[in-house]
């Protein structure tokens, strides 16, 4: 009954057929006040883009231009993305969040003549470096209500001149449309690096086409899409296309608006990162904590039943984590206890699914059918609750470098504790990340290499086609067409993917932000109380340090210990450490907000070379993490706990 | 078969009663003087909605009784279950199968107020011929009795029942939270009851199980079945949309179980007494299993209607009164085309 559109050529020609097959349902509503939501019709959006584009061409945007949008989700964005495609140009984006030095960086390495800025803020900022772009010809204000500086253009006074010429008859967008090669720029992305400077990612209309297609979600033009997450972001972007391929209507909202348009949107589909399902189970928890003691004890049943049905129900349908091979006779074995329990369950499972969980997730606005979590990990107990309470939470794994989604648990193949299967046309292996072995698929190891840990390699139609003018980045990152993850994982013994940290040293926090931990490691052990020392945080809000002390050293201090493990409980070092790692990352060493860090444990061995370290010293982080996984949990809990 | 047990003793009626108390307490709680007024505000629903609750339901129970064979006491019982209004379960019930929950609510409402006339009427009606069967068979024993439906004590009974639902109003009026807690406490209390009515039956009259023959427990499970089917179709002839189609199903099906207690308690006496609650019983426990099963399959089936229904309000909320949502050719069957959702109110939540 519904159709989605993904046979297309490119972007620009997908957005013509939204407007010709969905022509006056809503693409996007725009937030007025609570019960009072602008809508925009596919065929508006469409006419208003060709005159846009119109406009734009006259200006001097030519095929394979790169050009700006400095703004973060709004209407206009969404009409700028459309004109931009009808040009056969392709757009830079990036949120009001980009540092000055980073959006000077940014225009200036991709060449940008034309960009949209989002207000009169962006504006000034750019204005401000002007002189040193000599390219930059025209600046576009996006906010109406934003007074634009001179020289500057509005939005609508470039639909405007676009309008009258299309009248008189202007067709070059067809022509420009018509001349859009599938492996042309969509998008130049630019993402923050571990070498300082932003490096841009080059995706291409058949990379964004093959994502729409190779989707496993299925829905209809009657789904509403709640859009919280920044549209820049390639996760959100890509969510905003898919459901433009079925006609559904996405409606902008924001992080302070969010639990009363949740109420009045009631959203079917919805896309985030994990913090948001953190907080919201945090506040459901709360609510279940503050009301009446027979509603909690109802709660607890109700949460106690449904554990017990869907962990059997995940059983009898083979969807459970699976890291070691479980024998036939085993399962078969099993198999006969959690019938038994899901068939004596499933009746007061019934009833208090229906009387008790049915009001928690009206909370969450009532017609959530399924969510989709991505831009980091989402923790295993959140991950469960909302399963068990009826909310299925997809997790996808991906990366801007692939478009982003490279696997993602579908409804009928939901394994909670991985990240799902490839999707389709995606082949996914596992290296070994210092030999370069490949350790799945190899028929050399029992089961083909599954459950062999390793660097995640990808290769399928999303990954990238390079970055932007940085070949030498490129070749380490892209290898005979395998996109090198950096992350590492395995293939469980139901075929999904199971993500277990990365072998690159960035530490992404929970609230997104990317850390480099060597400059912080670095640093500490410049004290010479500390020997070797590791941070970690990955998917956490705060980050922590693992200590190698130097014991020598604490002795000559005065501190009487006789081993590292006396030198472990010894308060007296322990304030030292605190005095010294407080002095060493205070944030007029150039250290940010973020990058402090909260709690440290003191090991009891030394670090070693084969073991911890590598033969030039350097550490050995996923064997660190492996070795100490107790203490690295142990150290978030508390931090977690502090801060509440 | 022979029925000389007793089935309950002193203390169990006195707990039935309360049970009924609390329920029908429960039922005033989450009504409001608007759903009276929503009744004559669009009565059209409403009106196929009685017709399928007074017209279809009673009908049904007496081909039943009548197929069936059945012994005059079970008969009068199954008709008088056939003849009830409907409870607040299946506004439930309406909720969860996606259907229409202000009309589910205004049936009951009306349902309950019309069985002071209706309930009566159709009792004579449909009853004449097992009376005149029990009367024969007592007068065969040499009593002289007769027997004759306590009509004006059915009244009384009923409108006896009616006094919670009006204190559960009131309690709704003065306090939000209390009705809340009046309408959770009678949610649990009925579900329990029934256990319990089963469980002390299973315990004291064992025997009960195997006794009863098998056309009463295809009386006690077909009544529901058939009201559901026929209520589904017979709405649809009417032109009724799906989404009203599954809210009458299951308020013609599902009957107000605890007013069949109080009138089989309050009007009747021994020896049918013991048989017709009997019936009233096995009646309120399959119901709740059958409307369970028809529950999960009008919301599989009915996802589609629902969604569109649902995305129109929403439209309708957000972008104003007049804003029309079109979709695709093709898209919607031809029996959603004309907007289902125009003119009826948002279902779901009740402030």
């Amino acid at each position: 009954m519904s159709e989605r559109i993904y046979d297309i050529a490119n972007m620009a020609e997908f957005y013509q057929q939204a407007a010709e097959k969905f022509g006056t349902l809503p693409a996007f509503a725009i937030r007025e006040k609570a019960l009072k939501w602008n809508p925009v019709s596919y065929y508006d959006l469409y006419e208003q883009g060709i005159n846009l584009a119109t406009g734009l061409i006259e200006l001097g945007v030519e095929a394979r231009d790169h050009v700006g949008i400095f703004s973060d989700n709004r209407f206009e964005w969404i009409l700028s993305d459309y004109a931009v495609q009808f040009c056969g140009a392709a757009d830079v984006p990036r949120g009001h969040d980009v540092s000055d030095e980073e959006l000077f960086y940014i225009m200036e390495h991709a060449d940008i003549r034309v960009t949209f800025v989002e207000n009169k803020a962006i504006q000034d900022r750019i204005l401000g470096f002007r002189d040193r772009l000599p390219l930059l010809r025209e600046i576009i204000m996006l906010n109406p209500k934003s007074q634009p500086a001179e020289g500057i253009k509005t939005i609508q006074e470039v639909i405007l001149l676009g309008k009258e010429l299309r009248q008189q008859g202007d067709r070059r967008v067809e022509e420009r449309i018509d001349g859009i090669q599938p492996d042309d720029l969509f998008t130049l992305i630019y993402t923050s690096g571990t070498t300082g400077q932003p490096k841009g990612v080059m995706l291409t209309h058949s990379n964004m086409i093959s994502q729409i297609r190779n989707l496993p979600v299925h829905h209809n033009c009657t789904d509403r899409v709640l859009s919280i997450l920044p549209v820049w972001h390639i996760f959100e972007r890509l969510i905003e296309m898919y459901t433009i391929s079925f006609g559904g209507c996405t409606y902008y909202s924001s992080v302070q608006t969010l639990a009363d348009d949740m109420r009045a949107v009631e959203p079917t589909f919805m896309a985030s990162a994990p913090r948001l399902w953190e907080n919201m189970y945090q506040r459901i928890l709360k609510g279940v904590k503050a009301s009446h003691p027979v509603r909690r004890v109802l709660f607890n049943i109700a949460y106690f039943l449904s554990r017990q049905y869907k962990t059997s129900q995940y059983f009898i349908t083979n969807k459970y984590l699976k890291i070691h091979r479980q024998p036939l006779w085993r399962h078969l074995l099993i198999l006969p206890f959690h019938i038994i329990r899901r068939v004596i369950v499933m009746p007061w499972y019934g009833f208090f699914n229906a009387a008790v969980l049915e009001r928690i997730r009206l909370s969450a606005g009532g017609s959530l059918k399924m969510t989709i979590s991505g831009g980091g990990a989402l923790p295993n107990e959140v991950d469960r609750f909302f399963n068990f309470i009826g909310i299925e939470v997809l997790e996808g794994y991906g990366m801007t470098e692939s478009t982003p989604v490279i696997s993602v648990r579908s409804g009928n193949n939901l394994v909670v504790g991985t990240v799902g299967p490839p999707i389709p046309e995606t082949e996914v292996r596992i290296i070994d990340p210092d030999t370069n072995e490949v350790l799945f698929p190899n028929a050399k190891f029992p089961h083909n290499g599954k459950s062999k840990r390793g660097e995640i390699c990808v290769r399928g139609p999303q990954v990238m086609k390079g970055y932007y003018r940085n070949p030498e980045l490129t070749k380490l990152t892209l290898r005979n067409g395998w996109l090198h993850t950096g992350d590492l994982g395995m293939i469980t013994y139901n075929d999904c993917l199971k993500i277990l940290g990365r072998s690159k040293a960035t530490i992404v926090l929970s609230s997104g932000e990317n850390v480099e931990p060597e400059p912080i490691e670095m640093r500490l052990q410049q004290s010479q109380f500390i020997d070797h020392c590791m941070v970690v945080g990955q998917d956490k809000k705060f980050l922590n340090a693992l200590i190698v002390p130097v014991l020598d050293e604490f002795r000559q201090n005065g501190v009487e210990v006789q081993s590292f493990k006396d030198l472990a409980n010894n308060t007296e070092a322990q304030k030292i450490i605190r005095d010294e790692i407080k002095k060493m990352t205070e944030s007029n060493n150039g250290f940010k907000r973020y990058e402090q860090i909260r709690d440290f444990r003191l090991l009891t061995d030394p670090f070693q070379v084969g073991h911890e370290l590598t033969n030039l010293y350097k550490i050995k982080r996923h064997v660190v993490e492996q070795k100490y996984n107790h203490v690295i949990t142990e150290l978030t809990e508390k931090t977690a706990k502090n801060k509440n | 078969m022979d029925f000389d047990t007793q089935l309950l003793y002193g203390y169990d009626k006195i707990m039935l009663a309360l049970m009924i108390f609390v329920i029908m307490l429960g039922m005033g709680a989450s009504l409001r003087v608007e759903d009276f007024k929503a009744v004559i505000r669009k009565p059209r629903g409403v009106f196929i909605g009685f017709l399928s609750q007074f017209g279809l339901m009673p009908f049904i129970a007496f081909t039943l009784a009548t197929v069936l064979n059945f012994h005059p006491a079970f008969a009068i019982s199954l008709i008088l279950i056939g003849c009830l209004p409907g409870g607040t379960t299946s506004n439930m019930f309406a909720y969860f199968s996606r259907g229409n929950v202000a009309l589910s609510i205004s049936m009951t409402t009306a349902s309950t107020l019309m069985a002071l006339i209706m309930m009566p009427l159709l009792l004579k009606l449909y009853t004449v011929k097992f009376t005149n069967q029990l009367t024969a068979s007592m007068q065969a024993t040499g009593s002289k009795a007769e027997f004759v439906i306590p009509t004006g004590n059915i009244i009384s009974s009923l409108a006896l029942v009616l006094v919670p639902v009006a204190l559960g109003m009131i309690i709704r009026r003065k306090s939000r939270d209390w009705a809340k807690a009046t309408e959770d406490t009678a949610g649990f209390v009925g579900i329990i009851v029934i256990l319990y009515l089963i469980a002390t039956a299973f315990i004291r009259h064992g025997k009960l199980f195997m006794q009863t023959p098998v056309e009463i427990y295809v009386g006690a499970l077909g009544l529901g079945l058939m009201g559901f089917f026929f209520g589904y179709y017979f709405s649809r002839l009417f032109g009724m949309y799906p989404l009203f189609q599954r809210a009458i199903s299951l308020e013609t099906g599902i009957q107000n179980g605890p007013i069949a207690f109080a009138i089989i308690l309050l009007s009747f006496q021994e020896p049918v007494q013991s048989q017709m609650l009997w019936l009233a019983i096995l009646y309120s426990t399959f119901i709740v299993i059958t409307s369970s099963i028809i529950t999960l399959l009008y919301r599989k089936y009915g996802k589609f209607d629902w969604d569109v229904y649902r995305n129109t309000i929403i439209h309708n909320r957000l972008f104003g009164k007049d804003y029309i949502t079109n979709y695709p050719k093709g898209f919607l069957p031809g029996r959603l085309v004309n907007d289902p959702s125009q003119d009826t109110e948002p279902a779901q939540k009740r402030k």
